[in-house]
């Protein structure tokens, strides 16, 4: 699932947690109807039942006919997800307790998966590192993009083609962006005598800087177009009062941002967690380093220390692999909570 | 009105129905359906009966790149001939393992794969068939290279080759020295170097590139690496069956002597080896080196430009080295899965007996893979391993591949290569403490690893 | 979501301040000027592709960045060799990215939308399960998945570009499904229902009245998958049979990782030919894909 995908749902969830669906929203008259008809508990209760599995428009004429095509409507969708998703889901979940090299082959063994995961030495740096990069990346590339974000909505000349440049990035896969730039780094770096994956220094910051140049453009988006919501005549209400450049950017500007912000920050600290391609294609977790007999790849993140795990030479470790999956799984479903709670706590505020 | 809900309905049956069009072929184990989509590579003759009577079919999980271009031709034989479909696979090189697990995951799992040690023999244990009286098995001239899990003959070493320091005897010769006066890693030494320093002069320098990117770190960390291997086996006094738990690492000054003389003297700077991009091989070829480390396998591409091309052993400084070989082995070694259905393993027998039997064929083979330890198979033409065989007649020791046991391989030599590189950027102590720790501890750390649990 | 930044240039030109203006407009022009150089910089490494497919292998990484003139000049040379390297033919992976990614959008497009105004308006339980099942799903990172999923699509033959579609459909529906109901939301039922009673079936209804409706919102998620989908990496490397077929992604991945010596120039070429549709798209459809993409992240 691409990072796009994400921020959408934080606002599902906040919807979800104040028990307000948004699909499901009951008319007002039907509440109502509700109220007064308190009397009758059971009956209500019934209804409420009722509404519940057989939805809100039961009696409409258009959903009556609707119900017999179900095949053609929703029909595929659930074939191709139960297939895409929620079978892969469980067995991956059983799985993580299980001991195998093949699937049919496989015998349960509880949580000794998550325990071997745990004490797995490269696993934990490769979280250690990939919440460094993730901070780091989060930080520059927002601060950067809200920048230039900034700065195109001063109405400069030629806006309108570097928001083109800027984005443009964007749309290069990641595989290619890991080759384009291991291109461009080696190039500098054999000058000195070394390379992107000898040197491990480079090899965090290379992949830094590859991220701010794919990721600046998108959350420029994110920022113009909520620099573009803030009111006119709160910013010359400002200016009139005789508010400085800066002053109104951090009274004005940056408080009414605030959505933005919080959706690109999470943005980029989800991506930064689920990097994979960029990893694998410029330094491939490159150099390795021993450490206690142990050799340790200095620059591998999460997402490929898993991919790793499972399609090693080591096939006895694919139960531990996929718990190190389960395990990432929930990191990143918390990283969603943590969002959720932070919005949901500043909408209350408001 | 009605017509169009016919169309709908029809439009429906189709949606869902193309979600379960694949349930019906999911178990019937064979390698020739084509109907996951429209684009069957290998239609030719599917209707023809010709003698493939039983049906089966042959799935050949390939483990040498190099061989690829060869076996595609046989599998397009043994069809045109026997009409039998014979798929093969070829796994980028470095990730057989890992194609190996994937497609023994899938119902069209191959027949034929190859393993290449006791340790792969004993992982995929209930997957090989015993081989013992096949009549393949019957066609072998020497057991030598067979690998036994138990008592069962898991797989038949169907080919074997050498490696060790390949020279072009003209060039020696035009600085002066003389290929027969190697003996021993002192001569080399000499040889190596003096052609290092008069390189621009003579047009050509000692070494080819040394590169470790990919592929080309195999020769140092597989192959060179063996040396150390095969010194400590020596040592101990009898060959590895199984990998050892630990190694101590005693012959790694040796490795650092020959590895050190291939990357002071060659063509490129030692510090700009670790991205690779140099050719070696075209290097050799083009005559702008004397010196470089490969395989047996490469004999044809080799000899085309370099006729006289000789291979010669690995001289590391070792004593009574004046009476080694070349490394011989090989780790291709034909399995038949034993979980396929019997059509195919049958289909899969018949065409390994093809393989080595058929006068062309073989040929073929022989010319991609050196020698076959068949009794039928042609002669090998490969120049390497009659070096090979030359110097086992003179009495001097075969060194066998005991590089065949590093632990978790990936793994291991991802930590080797890394540390090789680093040294070459700085050639300190403390580099080649990390090179030695990769090396022994490594070594330790993945067989821990590998047979957890 | 307003992408356009007109208006606020419109009320930095009507200030009534004469003298701050010069000096604003002074501001204004050096920003131009800084931004433009940033923009130079920004384009580089595109160009340094450009530059190095040109070249000749063994100068491209001792001169990643002067121009490939002289002896470093490869000609057309690096194209040839690209296109036929790795054992694979490279037009055949640029086919098959084409080939999947155009069927699975589609399919994703016409199923989802379907789906999500079925579930909008009939919702019933089934019809929320489906769709808090789908929400939940974008939460999942697809490494939890990878492995059993590529056995599962394995076991259903769905390892081909013309059947791997149901796989993005299935893995994919959540943002597109979640995407629809939002906008489904959003229309009266009133229409549809007034089309209902005049006599026309579901079917009709759909395609005659909601679909048309939609089509701004297809267009977001199209563009949002496409982006997705032709960049993909993993999930066709490990579901696809690869021997047969290859993405641009995986046939990149396949050079550098494999078959004896990399011939940069020849990779560098690729790549050229991999980013020039891509760079074409943006250029085209530069206004869709920017509208989707602040629609795919701010709405809700």
């Amino acid at each position: 699932m691409p990072a796009v995908f994400y921020p959408v749902l934080v606002k599902e969830m906040i919807i979800l947690a104040e028990d307000k669906i948004p699909t499901m929203d009951e008319p007002v008259d039907v509440s109502e109807d509700v109220a007064e008809e308190e009397v009758e508990i059971k009956e209500t209760f019934l209804q409420k039942l009722s509404r519940f599995y057989w939805g809100k428009n039961r009696s409409s004429p258009l959903t009556k006919p609707l119900r017999k095509w179900f095949l053609l409507f929703i029909g595929p969708v659930t074939a191709a997800f139960i297939i895409g998703f929620v079978w892969p889901f469980v067995q991956g979940i059983y799985l993580s307790m299980c001991k195998f090299q093949l699937i049919q082959d496989a015998e349960f063994v509880g949580f000794k998966n998550y325990i071997s995961a745990f004490s797995d030495a490269s696993f934990m740096r490769s979280f250690w590192y990939t919440a460094l990069f993730a901070i780091v990346s989060l930080i520059l590339i927002n601060v950067l993009a809200f920048a230039v974000a900034y700065v195109l909505t001063l109405g400069i000349k030629g806006s309108n083609l570097f928001r083109t440049v800027f984005f443009m990035p964007n749309l290069i896969g990641g595989i290619v962006l890991g080759y384009i730039w291991s291109m461009i780094f080696d190039g500098i770096l054999s000058h000195f005598g070394t390379s992107i994956v000898q040197d491990s220094t480079w090899g965090f910051w290379g992949l830094i800087i590859l991220m701010c140049w794919q990721q600046i453009g998108y959350m420029m988006i994110i920022y113009v177009a909520g620099l573009n919501a803030i009111p006119e005549d709160m910013l010359e209400a400002a200016k009139i009062d005789g508010a400085s450049g800066w002053q109104s950017l951090w009274r004005v500007t940056i408080p009414n941002m605030m959505p933005s912000i919080t959706i690109c920050t999470f943005l980029s600290l989800t991506n930064g967690f689920k990097l994979f391609d960029q990893n694998l294609a410029l330094t491939n977790g490159l150099p390795v380093v021993m450490e206690g007999g142990v050799g340790i790849s200095q620059t591998e993140m999460l997402a490929l220390n898993i991919y790793n795990t499972f399609y090693g030479s080591n096939m006895s470790a694919r139960g531990t692999a996929q718990a190190k999956a389960v395990i990432f799984f929930v990191l990143v479903a918390a990283i969603g909570l943590a969002q959720l709670a932070y919005t949901r706590k500043k909408e209350v505020q408001q | 009105m009605k017509l169009k809900k016919v169309l709908a309905l029809a439009m429906a049956a189709a949606m869902t129905g193309c979600f379960f069009a694949g349930c019906n072929t999911t178990d019937n184990g064979g390698g020739s359906d084509n109907s996951g989509g429209g684009a069957s590579s290998t239609s030719a003759g599917d209707n023809g009966d010709g003698e493939n009577a039983g049906g089966g079919s042959v799935y050949w999980l390939n483990f040498k790149p190099e061989a690829d271009e060869t076996l595609q031709a046989i599998a397009k034989k043994y069809k045109e001939e026997k009409n039998v479909d014979v798929k093969v696979l070829t796994a980028a090189s470095g990730t057989y393992d890992q194609q190996l697990s994937a497609e023994m995951e899938k119902s069209d799992a191959p027949t034929l794969f190859v393993v290449g040690n006791p340790a792969k023999a004993k992982q995929w244990s209930s997957y090989t068939l015993d081989l013992k009286d096949t009549a393949v098995a019957k066609e072998l001239n020497t057991d030598e290279y067979n690998i036994y899990d138990g008592d069962k003959l898991a797989a038949i070493g169907y080919c074997y080759e050498c490696y060790g320091i390949i020279v072009n005897p003209t060039l020696v010769e035009q600085a002066g020295h003389k290929v027969d006066d190697i003996k021993n890693f002192e001569t080399l030494k000499t040889v190596v170097e003096d052609i290092h320093s008069r390189a621009s002069e003579l047009g050509f320098d000692a070494f080819t590139s040394c590169d470790m990117d990919g592929d080309s770190s195999w020769r140092f960390t597989g192959h060179m690496a063996n040396l150390e291997y095969y010194y400590e086996e020596k040592e101990a006094g009898s060959t590895w069956t199984e990998a050892p738990a630990t190694i101590t690492g005693k012959y790694l000054p040796n490795f650092k002597n020959l590895y050190d003389l291939c990357i002071n003297n060659s063509l490129t700077d030692p510090k700009d080896l670790a991205t690779g991009g140099h050719d070696p091989a075209n290097e050799f070829k083009e005559g702008k080196a004397a010196f470089t480390v490969q395989g047996s396998w490469e004999y044809s591409s080799y000899a085309e430009k370099v006729p006289d091309a000789k291979m010669i052993p690995y001289y590391c400084g070792v004593d009574g080295e004046e009476k080694a070989g070349l490394n011989c082995g090989t780790e291709n070694c034909w399995a038949v899965n034993a979980k396929a259905s019997e059509e195919n393993q049958k289909a899969t027998l018949d065409f390994m007996y093809w393989c080595v039997t058929d006068q062309s064929a073989s040929e073929m083979l022989v010319e991609a893979f050196g020698i076959m330890p068949f009794k039928q198979a042609v002669e090998s033409t490969n120049g390497f391993l009659k070096d090979a065989a030359a110097l086992e007649a003179n009495g001097n020791y075969v060194m066998d591949w005991a590089t065949n046991y590093q632990p978790n391989v990936d793994e291991y030599r991802k930590a080797l290569v890394s540390a090789l590189n680093a040294y070459c950027a700085d050639q300190s102590e403390a580099n080649w403490d990390q090179v030695k720790a990769a090396f022994v501890d490594g070594w330790a750390t993945q067989y821990a690893a590998a047979n957890a649990g | 979501m307003k992408t356009e930044n007109k208006p606020r240039k419109n009320t930095d030109d009507e200030m009534p301040k004469a003298g701050k203006l010069s000096g604003e407009k002074k501001r204004m022009k050096a920003l131009t000027v800084v931004f433009s150089i940033i923009c130079i910089v920004y384009v580089l490494p595109v160009l340094a592709v450009l530059v190095n497919s040109f070249k000749l292998n063994t100068y491209v990484k001792t001169d990643t960045f002067s121009l490939p003139t002289g002896e470093m000049w490869a000609g057309i040379s690096n194209f040839i060799n690209g296109m036929n390297a790795g054992n694979y033919p490279f037009w055949k992976s640029a086919l098959y990215s084409l080939v999947i990614t155009l069927l699975s959008t589609l399919l994703i497009v016409i199923c989802t939308s379907m789906a999500a105004w079925y579930v909008e308006r009939v919702n019933s339980l089934f019809c929320k399960i489906i769709y808090y099942l789908c929400v939940f799903s974008m939460v999942v990172p697809f490494q939890m998945v990878m492995f059993t999923l590529s056995k599962t699509a394995d076991q259903l033959k769905l390892n081909t570009p013309w059947t791997i579609p149901i796989v993005y459909l299935g893995f994919g529906a959540g943002l597109a499904i979640f995407m629809f109901v939002g906008f489904v939301k959003s229309i009266p039922i009133e229409i549809e229902e007034a089309a209902a009673i005049d006599g026309c079936g579901p079917v009709r209804t759909y395609f005659s009245v909601v679909f048309p409706m939609l089509r701004p919102t297809m267009i977001s998620v199209g563009i949002l998958e496409i982006m997705w989908i032709w960049n993909d990496y993993l999930l066709p490397q490990l579901v696809l049979d690869v021997n047969e077929y290859k993405t641009i992604p995986i046939h990149l991945q396949y050079l550098k990782g494999s078959y004896g010596t990399v011939d940069l120039g020849a990779t560098m070429a690729i790549i050229l030919m991999s980013i020039i549709p891509v760079i074409v798209f943006y250029l085209v459809c530069q206004k869709y894909i920017i509208k989707g993409v602040a629609a795919g992240a701010v709405k809700g």
